[in-house]
């Protein structure tokens, strides 16, 4: 491993950063429609893939009870209020587990 | 400025505890200078993890360089989602791909108002916050007990990001779709979780038929 290395992975990174960013043209219409498809999916696959260990194995019991009480926050559709629902359900989970012992 | 604060403060705090267990684990395998030169050259948290138990496996430079490529993947997705919102030069478009990270586009499609500063602005914040948290791990900080809750900031962030894109009936359908591809090809398949977001996202976006 040498900084020659890290350099090349540094500029495959930016590259891939600027790619959509700066070669595409300003959208028309018709793509700027295709291209606002893309967060929602997007978001909701990282977070699919979030539940999951690199093994394929489900996540530890807090971070699903966190994801579930954002879940139960989605309907107000409030970054916030979502966030706080995840911290909750984070919370009343390791509470519970403290209190079982 | 309140709100992008507010949310903004959480995903930095969890992303400088994760750079500091990165900056603890990488340390021990290519030296403070170079791990600090990573985050500041890379700065992409799955990239460097993955570079990690990379060079744990004696993987050779070339292993590294084709799981970047792998890795970067969905940096176009984010990009093009990007793109109706940035406009300006290229030479600015240029500027602001260095701040393009999973958490700061999010963040940009989030806030909605004024998308370059709030890319500049949480892209800046957060890469700060990924170098410190990195130094502060190669110099010896340690902080595993907290690496469960900010990982668990994740999962959350992006659940709360995608009910906010989802402002449609089709676009929940799209979600929750990619969302079930994702999780059943990661139990599958672990092995292609990289780049799972871009193989479950490419067939929900495609328009309907009829669609203009």
């Amino acid at each position: 491993m040498n900084i020659w290395i890290i350099v090349a992975l540094g500029s495959l990174t930016y590259a891939s950063r600027a790619v959509a960013l700066v070669l595409l043209p300003d959208p028309p219409a018709r793509m700027s429609r295709f291209l606002e498809r893309i967060p929602a999916p997007l978001f909701a696959s990282l977070a699919a893939t979030a539940l999951f260990t690199p093994q394929g194995s489900l996540a530890s019991p807090a971070l699903l009870a966190a994801t579930a009480g954002a879940l139960v926050a989605v309907r107000t559709r409030s970054l916030l209020l979502v966030l706080f629902a995840g911290i909750v359900g984070y919370a009343a989970y390791t509470l519970g587990v403290l209190l079982l012992r | 400025m309140n709100r992008f604060l507010l949310l903004a403060a959480p995903i930095a705090l969890a992303i400088g505890v994760f750079g500091t267990i990165f900056g603890a684990a990488a340390t021990s395998l290519i030296g403070p200078e170079l791990t600090v030169a990573s985050s500041l050259i890379v700065f992409s948290g799955a990239l460097q993890f993955a570079m990690v138990g990379l060079l744990l496996a004696g993987a050779p430079p070339t292993a590294l360089l084709v799981t970047a490529a792998l890795l970067n993947l969905r940096h176009l997705l984010l990009g093009a989602a990007l793109r109706a919102r940035i406009s300006g030069s290229v030479l600015k478009r240029a500027g602001l791909a260095w701040f393009l990270i999973d958490e700061s586009v999010a963040l940009t499609l989030a806030v909605q108002e004024r998308p370059a500063m709030t890319l500049v602005g949480s892209g800046f914040l957060f890469y700060f916050a990924w170098f410190v948290g990195t130094l502060l791990g190669t110099l010896g900080a340690s902080l595993p007990q907290f690496g469960s809750v900010a990982e668990a900031i994740f999962p959350v962030l992006f659940v709360g990001l995608a009910s906010i894109s989802a402002d449609r009936r089709d676009l929940k359908v799209r979600a929750l779709a990619a969302a079930a591809i994702s999780a059943i090809l990661v139990m599958i398949w672990p092995a292609v979780r990289s780049f799972v977001p871009v193989v479950a996202v490419l067939p929900v976006i495609i328009p309907e038929r009829g669609e203009p």
